[in-house]
């Protein structure tokens, strides 16, 4: 028979393309002139089905809360579309500059394959996975601050809650950086006069923009069928078999009374207070040093006007003026960015140790509702 | 949890295939990832109008005892004509390559294509995903969308096996095996938010625990009425009380709730209070903290 599988498939041009137009390249300078969708500002996040059961599953598996990865789709009318994910490889700290451009190209390579079988190829943000409700750190604020002019929009990061996935509800928030903080990080000003001017706290780094979740009718119906039980063929034999001959059965793991994670999530409370602590001693140290030097340089100036001014009391050429900022380092004033980061961590250990704690009360009450009556 | 309606025919083993030596044990069985038949559905949404169905490589493990878990899947590119079939193997070379950066415990096990349709370029793809997972055997995974009328949607799992008096490669027995459902309870969170979605509910996003818990409480008081209702019209003698179920129910509202007496409940009440207690007073402190870096020291 004449079938055969051919080593590599031929250029798929077999098909005669009808009639298609032409486009023709757009300008570089016309090309800001005709992107009219980049002025239409975001409202919305709208993540398929399949790009949430991806994070969830790379989360999962990678080691801690390093898993993090790339968003495909395309912005339309406000709503940002996210069609498809593929994750990162996760690259150890050394040898940093190779492991940068092997993201790179692996980045690339994926791109172009993912292009060939008709999948979206345009990046427009990442995801992060993050534990107990925390996600600030240095490296993400600062992606992401990097990849603000590349990116449309500016680029979002989803960030996924690992742990309060596993309580049993799939946390997915989308952030971007707020415009106060993308101009202070440009500068590389973090000192107090330059958080004030911006009105920077931890909550005014990142702003949030709500999502939606949309799955496909393909994947609707799919997943209809999965929660659909199955009619049992031995007859109703036993209740418990009847409901779980469905493929996906109906759970309410959320009812556990356990409340597993609360110590883990007060140590870590504690742990990020202590960095806290810490970051605050540095500061306060570096501006003591700040303040002497300054007094030291203070002294100085006063002094040789004293001087000067018996000088010319006496009928003397006052002395020179020397520059002051020559002979005594003044340090800069300290980035206060990574203690206002820990403040942001902080912040979110406690709420969700809050969030943890209130839902615990409700089943509390229940249970015990149940043991009385 | 099975993916199609049971059947009442055997799972047969594969019995040996001759002239293959298989080192371990042949499949006996295949568990599949949601993630996976999510990627599938995926991939036939984005076929293009010429084709009939799409083809691509699943990635899974191995365990000793014959199990394979189906992880994840990617798209691969195929063309079928009525003389010939073509899979673009470079690709998916390149393809396992950039997946195996990301996952390495990850291995090709088989693959699959939509449409529950086993034909002659079946089973030379088959021989071919034979030779990419030798010395294992490939599986073949059918995914049925359910798109085409009168068909429903369903996974079916296969494996090869040689036929005939001089084996060929386009000919060949594909032997079914049993599919299962399966996902970790991290997962199972992600899939009831899709499937909420997918039925259409309006509900905000994203919810906060206590939404998620006020959800299932809701559910438990239906469950606990339909049960009401029915205890009731048997006890009226409207209906015949069944046996199994009134047995069923004696054991779940029989369980003990001794633990949660109340110096117990009392305790745990207080230690509550105390965490909830703490954590707003760390969130109040962070918030003045966090506005005094922004005064100046004068």
């Amino acid at each position: 028979m004449a079938a055969a599988i051919a080593a590599s498939l031929p250029a798929p041009q077999s098909a005669p393309t009808p009639a298609q137009p032409i486009y023709e390249a757009i300008p570089a300078s016309m090309s800001k002139a005709i992107d009219l969708e980049s002025d239409i500002p975001l409202t919305h996040v709208q993540l398929d089905g399949i790009v949430v059961s991806k994070i969830i599953k790379h989360s999962r598996e990678a080691h801690g809360t390093s898993a993090h990865g790339v968003l495909l789709g395309l912005d339309l009318d406000g709503t940002l579309e996210v069609s498809n994910s593929f994750p990162l490889p996760h690259h150890v700290a050394d040898d940093d500059d190779k492991s940068v451009k092997g993201v790179a190209r692996y980045q690339a390579s994926m791109l172009r394959s993912l292009k060939e079988v008709q999948g979206d190829d345009s990046i427009v943000g990442f995801y992060q996975a993050m534990s107990m409700g925390s996600f600030y750190n240095q490296t993400l604020v600062e992606t992401q601050a990097v990849q603000q002019d590349k990116l449309r929009h500016g680029g979002i990061v989803v960030v996924h809650d690992i742990s309060r996935t596993a309580r049993g509800n799939a946390a997915f928030r989308a952030f971007r950086l707020t415009r106060a903080f993308l101009d202070a990080f440009k500068r590389n000003n973090f000192s107090t006069d330059s958080l004030i001017s911006h009105r920077l706290t931890f909550s005014s780094i990142l702003e949030e923009i709500p999502i939606k979740i949309r799955t496909n009718p393909l994947l609707g119906a799919f997943l209809e069928t999965l929660t659909t039980p199955l009619p049992s063929e031995a007859g109703d034999l036993k209740p418990s078999s009847a409901v779980e001959s469905a493929a996906l059965p109906p759970s309410f793991s959320v009812l556990n009374l356990g409340t597993s994670n609360t110590a883990k999530n007060l140590e870590q409370v504690v742990e990020a207070l202590d960095a806290y602590k810490t970051e605050e001693g540095n500061l306060a140290y570096n501006l003591r040093q700040i303040a002497r030097e300054k007094a030291k340089a203070d002294a100085y100036v006063q002094k040789r006007k004293d001087e000067n001014a018996s000088r010319v009391a006496q009928g003397l050429a006052p002395l020179p003026e020397e520059d002051v900022g020559r002979l005594f380092k003044i340090p800069p004033e300290p980035s206060r960015l990574e203690s206002m980061l820990l403040l942001g961590r902080i912040d979110a250990y406690a709420k969700t140790l809050e969030e943890t704690a209130s839902v615990g009360l409700v089943k509390m009450y229940a249970a015990r509702g149940n043991s009385i009556a | 949890m099975p993916l199609t309606q049971a059947s009442s025919a055997l799972h047969l083993k594969n019995a040996t295939p001759g002239f293959l030596s298989t080192p371990g044990r042949a499949p006996t069985s295949v568990t599949v990832h949601p993630v996976a038949l999510f990627a599938i559905l995926d991939h036939y949404l984005r076929r293009t109008d010429a084709q009939e169905r799409v083809i691509g490589t699943l990635l899974g493990t191995r365990s000793d005892t014959g199990e394979i878990e189906v992880r994840s899947a990617f798209a691969v590119l195929h063309s079928e004509t009525a003389e010939q079939v073509a899979v673009d193997m470079d690709y998916h070379h390149q393809m396992y390559e950039l997946h195996h950066k990301v996952n390495s415990k990850e291995v090709i096990v088989g693959w699959y294509s939509t449409g529950s349709n086993l034909n002659t370029y079946s089973a030379l793809i088959q021989n071919f995903y034979t030779q990419e997972t030798a010395p294992h055997q490939a599986i073949h995974l059918a995914l049925d969308t359910g798109v085409e009328e009168g068909k429903k949607a369903g996974v079916k799992a296969y494996i090869s096996s040689p036929v005939g008096v001089s084996p060929k490669p386009e000919n060949c027995v594909f032997v079914p095996l049993p599919v299962e459902l399966k996902f970790s309870e991290q997962e199972r969170s992600g899939l009831d938010l899709l499937s909420n979605v997918a039925s259409g509910s309006s509900d905000v996003f994203p919810a906060t625990d206590l939404d998620i818990l006020e959800r299932a409480l809701d559910n438990v008081s239906d469950m606990l009425d339909r049960v009401l209702s029915y205890v009731r019209s048997v006890l009226a003698g409207e209906v015949k009380g069944d046996a199994a179920v009134g047995r069923y129910l004696f054991d779940t509202f029989g369980a003990s709730t001794e633990e949660l007496e109340k110096g117990a409940f009392n305790s745990s009440l207080q230690d509550t209070l105390m965490v909830s207690y703490l954590a707003n007073l760390v969130r109040s402190q962070a918030e003045v903290s966090s506005r005094l870096a922004l005064t100046r020291a004068s």
